[in-house]
């Protein structure tokens, strides 16, 4: 038999204290009446130990240390080692004692002292004794023993037994538990740090899924998709954010803290929520980009991040981003070719003072999507970030919708296994237009804004000069605002907008399940006088299955 | 996102509202709350300043005509700003706006319109 701390085990100790009986461990224990209990000992396998968490090890640790000992009560306090306490993390008969937390002062009473100089300790009466813990007391214990738990000559935490009636306990209990704590020790530790960091993960992993947007907004003219794979073991800091703008603007964005883990998520939530509000201001995305790099610079223990900001008017098409040195967006055509957009090279966020970032103007076509992604999603160990680039464009070659775009992207592009780095993606896809368009829309006020921005959409598409569309805007949204002030309850209603275009005649059919009739009051009555001031031909037909309100009008008259 | 974002500021006794956005029925209610809320009696008048107002329908048309009349009652006045090239230039003519209600080029030509 040895002992795996050579130097606990073998010095004579000093005695301390009235009522304390400082035990030598020198030489071996006699085998004959242990046999069996060292057998119970060698039994806490290492490897049967590994497989545990932390919490169902020392469960089977004490169960087995009681057994072995004969014990009534046995405990397990672990060093916390910024407070240099040991906290008692695990108790039978001594339940109390992790319930209520009890923190002892490393170097302080029965257990402070088993750690502080990493060695046993044997208490023949508690009475007597000098205690920090009044629950030993308050239990009525009698005798005790402990040994540290030591890992590469560092105490972790303290392992006691007790008895309720006074015991002598002999070398051989000493050697036995010395045993049990070396057995032990090392598996405590490895469980506790994997718990730590399973900890540090699912807090890091929560935090990070609390800081990102939760769905999208509806935008009228495009569809937007968004996806988010965190890194396996590592939590990174990318985010993506899709902002609603005035007027019917989308804003989306993208970054990437540089680091992982708590930190890098605490600074990517700082980061999205700043620029944000940064857009919502009104600013282009090269101003906004410059007002978060200055914001990065007031944060304190700042760090480094790439980001892009792009702003679409889903009616003109006009597409405006910026970059702070991050990876260029992708743009996938509506008849399926890829390309990537050029940037105006600039540095990441927080890293130079009066960083600039300039706007790059251009258009998306109906049916163009644009992609902005991190590099997680097409970084590999060995190869040139210029690869990674060209097999991005080559998977994005096709014309779908955002959400299958999103979806395909990480099929192709994603290792199986992968998963070092957290991958973060927002697609915005400018709807298709055909010739004709048709909605049907519940019958709602709020909806009205919604049905005039994808009508001046389609006519910007078909060649409307702006004030055509604003007089056809305007005599469709008083048919639609009709066809909801009308929508009786109880049943949900809805309406349906459709506009044609052909030969340059522009035809917006509204049609309800209501009857057509000018609002009340003096001042109310205007709205088919409105429709017809503004378009060529106006016709109102009612039937028993509704209403229908045609408009026509000529184009480049 | 709200449909019209709206800032008041008062010069010389006169209110002044600058709205940015669209009004339609979903907003028109609140707009005309608003407004009202912001009119203290010592208040001589207001100008709407729908320079940046980019739709307007009939439901907008009967905010100022009702806006008209509750501050007709208090004794106080109300004139608009608009656009020359503004969207919503046409909708306030048809409903004969402009001519009854006042509409200016100009922020100052409105509000010495009301002091005058």
């Amino acid at each position: 038999m040895h002992l795996d701390d050579p130097q606990t085990a073998q010095e004579p100790l000093p005695r301390a204290g009235e009522g304390q009986i400082f035990l030598g461990t020198a030489g071996a224990p006699p085998l004959g009446e242990g046999a069996e209990q060292l057998l119970h000992v060698y039994r806490l396998n290492e490897l049967e130990l590994s497989d545990l968490g932390l919490d169902e090890l020392l469960d089977e640790l004490l169960d087995r240390t009681r057994e072995i000992l004969n014990a009534d009560t046995v405990a397990i306090l672990l060093l916390d080692d910024e407070r240099h306490e040991l906290v008692a993390r695990a108790a039978k008969g001594l339940e109390e004692e992790v319930r209520r937390g009890v923190r002892v002062p490393l170097g302080g009473g029965f257990a402070g002292r088993i750690a502080a100089e990493r060695t046993p300790i044997y208490i023949a009466e508690v009475a007597r004794a000098d205690i920090v813990n009044p629950i030993l007391r308050e239990k009525g214990l009698r005798s005790m023993l402990g040994v540290p738990l030591i890992v590469e000559g560092r105490a972790i935490g303290v392992l006691h037994v007790g008895t309720l009636a006074h015991r002598e306990f002999t070398n051989e209990d000493a050697a036995l538990l010395q045993l049990v704590a070396a057995r032990a020790a090392p598996a405590i530790e490895r469980a506790r740090v994997a718990e730590a960091f399973e900890r540090e993960h699912l807090g890091a992993v929560a935090l990070q899924r609390s800081l990102l947007p939760e769905g999208t907004p509806a935008v009228a003219g495009v569809e937007i998709a968004t996806q988010y794979l965190p890194a396996r073991d590592l939590v990174g800091g990318d985010w993506y954010d899709v902002i609603e703008l005035p007027r019917g603007r989308v804003g989306i964005a993208i970054g990437d803290v540089a680091g992982h883990g708590v930190q890098a998520a605490a600074l990517m939530g700082q980061l999205r929520t700043g620029l944000r509000a940064y857009a919502l201001e009104g600013h282009a995305p090269g101003e906004t980009l410059k007002r978060v790099d200055r914001l990065m610079h007031t944060i304190r223990g700042q760090g480094m991040a790439t980001a892009a900001y792009a702003v679409v008017e889903p009616e003109s098409g006009a597409l405006r981003y910026a970059s702070a040195g991050h990876l260029p967006p992708l743009l996938v055509t509506a008849s399926g070719g890829a390309r990537l957009l050029d940037v105006q090279p600039a540095p990441p966020l927080g890293t130079l003072p009066y960083g600039m970032y300039v706007d790059v103007e251009t258009e998306l076509q109906p049916g163009d999507t644009i992609v902005l992604y991190t590099d997680g999603l097409i970084e590999r160990r060995t190869e040139a970030i210029t690869a990674g680039l060209e097999r991005l464009r080559e998977a994005a070659d096709i014309s779908t919708s955002a959400f299958v775009l999103c979806q395909h992207l990480v099929e192709r592009l994603v290792e199986e296994g992968a998963g070092q780095d957290d991958v973060a993606i927002v697609a915005l896809r400018s709807l298709p237009l055909g010739p004709k368009m048709r909605v049907r829309l519940p019958a709602s006020p709020n909806v009205l804004a919604h049905v005039r921005r994808l009508l001046r959409r389609w006519l910007h598409a078909h060649g409307a000069t702006p004030a055509e569309v604003a007089s056809l805007t305007l005599a469709a949204g008083e048919a639609c605002a009709n066809a909801v002030e009308h929508a009786y309850a109880p049943r949900p209603a809805t309406f349906e907008l459709e506009a044609s275009h052909s030969d340059g005649l522009v035809t917006v059919i509204v049609r309800d399940g209501g009857r057509w009739r000018e609002p009340r009051g003096e001042h109310r009555g205007r709205g088919l006088s409105m429709i017809a001031a503004v378009v060529d031909e106006v016709d109102v037909r009612t039937s028993d299955a509704g209403t229908e309100v045609v408009m026509r009008k000529r184009l480049g008259v | 996102m709200p449909l019209a974002d709206l800032e008041f500021e008062v010069t010389d006794r006169v209110v002044i509202a600058h709205v940015d956005g669209e009004i339609d029925m979903s907003n028109a209610h609140e707009l005309e709350n608003a407004f009202s809320l912001r009119m203290t009696n010592d208040a001589l008048g207001l100008v709407v300043d729908l320079r940046k107002v980019d739709y307007l329908d009939s439901a907008g048309i009967h905010l100022l005509y009702a806006l008209r009349e509750r501050l007709d009652n208090r004794g106080q006045q109300l004139r608009l700003v608009v656009g020359t090239e503004a969207a919503i230039s046409e909708a306030l003519r048809i409903a004969d706006v402009t001519r009854t209600v006042g509409a200016f080029e100009t922020i100052d030509a409105a509000r010495q319109s009301i002091t005058s």
